[in-house]
C-alpha cells in the first residue's frame, strides 16, 4: 500500500541548533499518526516540513507519492493544514474565508458552494458563517481552521496540536471528528498530551529533542481490557505478591516511583479494583488504557533522559 | 492563475477595507491640494511640475506605510504559514500583494488629475510633461513598492519595515550628490543608481528608454528578491 507520507531521514537546522535529527516514518491511507513528544522535541518543525512552510536540511519527505520540495505544488493540494496558533484573517467573516481558500484550493463557482456547505454543516459552523472571525472564540476558531483545511478534499489532514486552548467538551469534539475523518483521509496529529494521542491514533511515533524513539502501534482503540491503576505506594513488590494471590488479574508492567501499574484484568475493572482494595491499597485514579503507550513514553524517555 | 486571482482579491480587499488606505489618500491629496493652490496662485503658471516632484516625496513616506504590512504583519499573525502551504505559487503570492499596493498608490495618483483637468479648464498647459510626469510617478511608485515589499518579507516587525524602507527609499533618491565624492568608477554607478536623477527628466517633459528601463528592472529586480526572501525557510 502506498504510504501518503513517506519521511526519510529528515533533518533541520535552525542556524546551529538542530531541531530535528534523521527522522524516518510513514503514514498510511486512512491511518491517524500522531507524534507525540514534549515542548521542543521538533513536533511542529516536521509538520511544518511536510506542509512545505519550512525546507528540510537534508532527508526527504513525499505526500501522496510527491516530494514536499521539488513538487511542493502537487504535495500542497494532497494536504490540509490546521497550523498550531490556528491563524486565520480575523477581519473575513467566516464564509469570505472559506470561499478565500476554497478557491485559492482550487475550487470553482460551480463546485464551491456545496464545499463550503458540506464543511460548515461537518463542522457546524451554520450559526456563525456570517460573523467576524475576529468575534469568534477559540472552539470556533478551530472549527473554521478544520474547515479551510477540509476543503477540496485533501487525502492528508495535518493537525498541530489541534486541542490546545480548548475546553473540555470541545477537546471531546474534535477527538470524535478526528475519528470520523480517518474513515475518508490519512490524519497526522501532534500533541503534547500523551492521552489525546493514545484516544485518536492508530500509531504513535515519540519523539524527544528532534529524534525518533519509537514508532508504536496502539491497539486499544476497541475497547481493551487493559487497566492504569495510580496507587498511593510505590512498594510495587508488596502489590506484585498480593495480586499473585487474586486469580485473572495481573501486572504487565509498572512504574512504581510513580505508583503507576498497568494490570490485566480478565473479569474487567471492577473485579481488578475490588482485588486492589481488598488488599489495602489506596486506589487514587483507574482508567482503560490497553495501549501501554504512557508506560513506553516513560521508559523512552527516561532512557534518553539525563 | 487559478489561486492567482483570489489571491489578488484578497489582497486589494484587505488593502481597501483597511482604513489606513483612505487616512493616506486623503493626507495625499490635502498636503498636493495645497500645494497646487498655493504654487497656482502665487506662480500663476499652468504647470504640474512641482506637484511631481512633492509627490515624489511624500511617496517615500507613504509607501512604506503601505507596504509595511504586506508580510511583516502575516507572518507576525501566522497567516502567511497558512497562505504558503496552500497550493499556491510563492511568485503568485508577491505579485498579488505588489498589484494591489500599486492599486491603492495609482489611485491616489490618479486622483491629482483633478488638478491638470483644473490647468485645461482654466488655462493652456504644455501637456506633454503632465503626461511624461503621471508616468515618472507612476514608475517611481512601481520601485518603492517593490522594495517596500521584499523589505517587508524579510521581517515580521512591521516599524521595522517602514523604516528600512524609508531609509534605502531616501538613499537611492539623493545617492547621486555622493557622486562628486568618489572616483570615476564608481561616480557613473552611483548616478545611474539614482531615482532622482531617472525621475527628473520624467517630471520635465523628458522620457528615455533608458529611464524607463530602470524602473522596470529595479521592480522586476525587487520583486525577484521578495520572492527568494520568501523562499528561505
Amino acid at each position: 500500500m502506498t504510504p501518503i507520507i513517506l519521511a526519510e531521514s529528515l533533518t533541520k537546522y535552525y542556524g546551529a541548533r538542530l531541531a530535528v535529527d534523521r527522522v524516518s516514518f510513514d503514514v498510511r491511507p486512512n491511518e491517524v499518526m500522531g507524534l507525540l513528544g514534549p515542548n521542543g522535541s521538533g513536533k511542529s518543525t516536521i509538520l511544518r516540513i511536510l506542509t512545505g512552510y519550512l525546507r528540510p536540511t537534508s532527508g526527504t519527505a513525499s505526500v501522496a507519492g510527491y516530494d514536499v520540495v521539488r513538487h511542493g505544488l502537487e504535495a500542497r493540494s494532497q494536504l490540509g493544514y490546521v497550523p498550531e496558533d490556528v491563524p486565520l484573517y480575523t477581519h473575513m467573516r467566516v464564509n469570505e474565508f472559506l470561499e478565500l481558500m476554497g478557491r485559492i484550493r482550487g475550487l470553482d463557482s460551480a463546485r464551491l458552494p456545496a464545499a463550503i456547505d458540506a464543511v460548515v454543516e461537518r463542522l457546524s459552523l451554520g450559526r456563525v458563517r456570517t460573523l467576524l472571525i475576529a468575534k469568534l472564540s477559540r472552539g470556533y476558531r478551530q472549527r473554521v481552521a478544520i474547515a479551510q483545511a477540509l476543503l477540496g478534499k485533501p487525502k492528508l489532514l495535518v493537525l498541530d496540536e489541534p486541542t490546545n486552548g480548548l475546553d473540555p467538551r470541545q477537546i471531546i469534539e474534535v477527538r470524535e471528528l478526528i475519528r470520523t475523518l480517518s474513515a475518508e483521509l490519512s490524519i497526522i496529529v501532534s500533541s503534547h498530551i500523551l492521552t489525546e494521542i493514545e484516544r485518536v491514533a492508530h500509531r504513535a511515533a515519540i519523539l524527544l529533542d528532534g529524534k525518533l524513539l519509537s514508532v508504536h502501534t496502539l491497539g486499544g482503540q476497541d475497547g481493551n481490557t487493559r487497566l492504569r491503576v495510580r496507587l498511593r505506594t510505590a512498594d510495587e513488590a508488596a502489590v506484585r505478591s498480593h495480586l499473585n494471590t487474586v486469580p485473572g488479574v495481573s501486572i504487565v508492567e509498572a512504574v512504581s516511583t510513580l505508583g503507576i501499574y498497568v494490570l490485566d484484568s480478565v473479569d474487567g475493572t471492577a473485579s481488578a479494583v475490588r482485588a486492589l482494595v481488598q488488599g489495602g491499597f489506596a486506589v487514587e485514579e483507574v482508567s482503560v488504557s490497553g495501549t501501554g503507550l504512557e508506560e513506553l513514553f516513560l521508559r523512552l524517555t527516561e532512557e534518553t533522559g539525563p | 492563475m487559478k489561486s492567482f486571482l483570489p489571491l489578488l482579491g484578497k489582497e486589494v480587499r484587505a488593502l481597501f477595507y483597511s482604513p489606513i488606505a483612505y487616512i493616506i489618500i486623503g493626507v495625499f491629496l490635502f498636503l498636493m491640494g495645497y500645494s497646487f493652490t498655493l504654487t497656482l496662485f502665487v506662480n500663476k503658471f499652468a504647470t504640474l511640475i512641482h506637484i511631481f516632484f512633492q509627490s515624489a516625496g511624500l511617496l517615500f513616506l507613504l509607501v512604506p506605510i503601505i507596504t509595511m504590512r504586506l508580510f511583516a504583519e502575516e507572518r507576525k499573525a501566522g497567516t502567511l504559514e497558512l497562505l504558503l502551504t496552500a497550493p499556491v505559487r510563492e511568485s503568485h503570492v508577491v505579485l498579488a500583494k505588489y498589484l494591489a499596493s500599486m492599486a491603492v498608490v495609482l489611485a491616489m495618483i490618479a486622483l491629482t488629475g483633478a488638478y491638470a483637468i483644473v490647468l485645461g479648464m482654466f488655462g493652456s498647459p504644455d501637456w506633454g510633461p503632465i503626461y511624461s510626469g503621471y508616468i515618472g510617478l507612476a514608475l517611481l511608485a512601481s520601485t518603492l513598492v517593490s522594495l517596500g515589499l521584499t523589505i517587508s518579507a524579510l521581517t515580521s516587525n512591521q516599524v521595522v519595515a517602514a523604516i528600512v524602507t524609508i531609509g534605502i527609499s531616501f538613499l537611492l533618491w539623493t545617492i547621486d550628490s555622493l557622486a562628486a565624492m568618489v572616483p570615476d568608477a564608481l561616480e557613473r554607478i552611483l548616478i545611474s543608481l539614482s531615482l532622482l536623477a531617472h525621475f527628473t527628466p520624467f517630471a520635465t517633459g523628458a522620457l528615455y528608454t533608458s529611464d524607463l528601463g530602470f524602473f522596470v528592472s529595479s521592480t522586476l529586480l525587487a520583486l525577484f528578491l521578495a520572492m527568494r526572501a520568501l523562499a528561505r525557510r
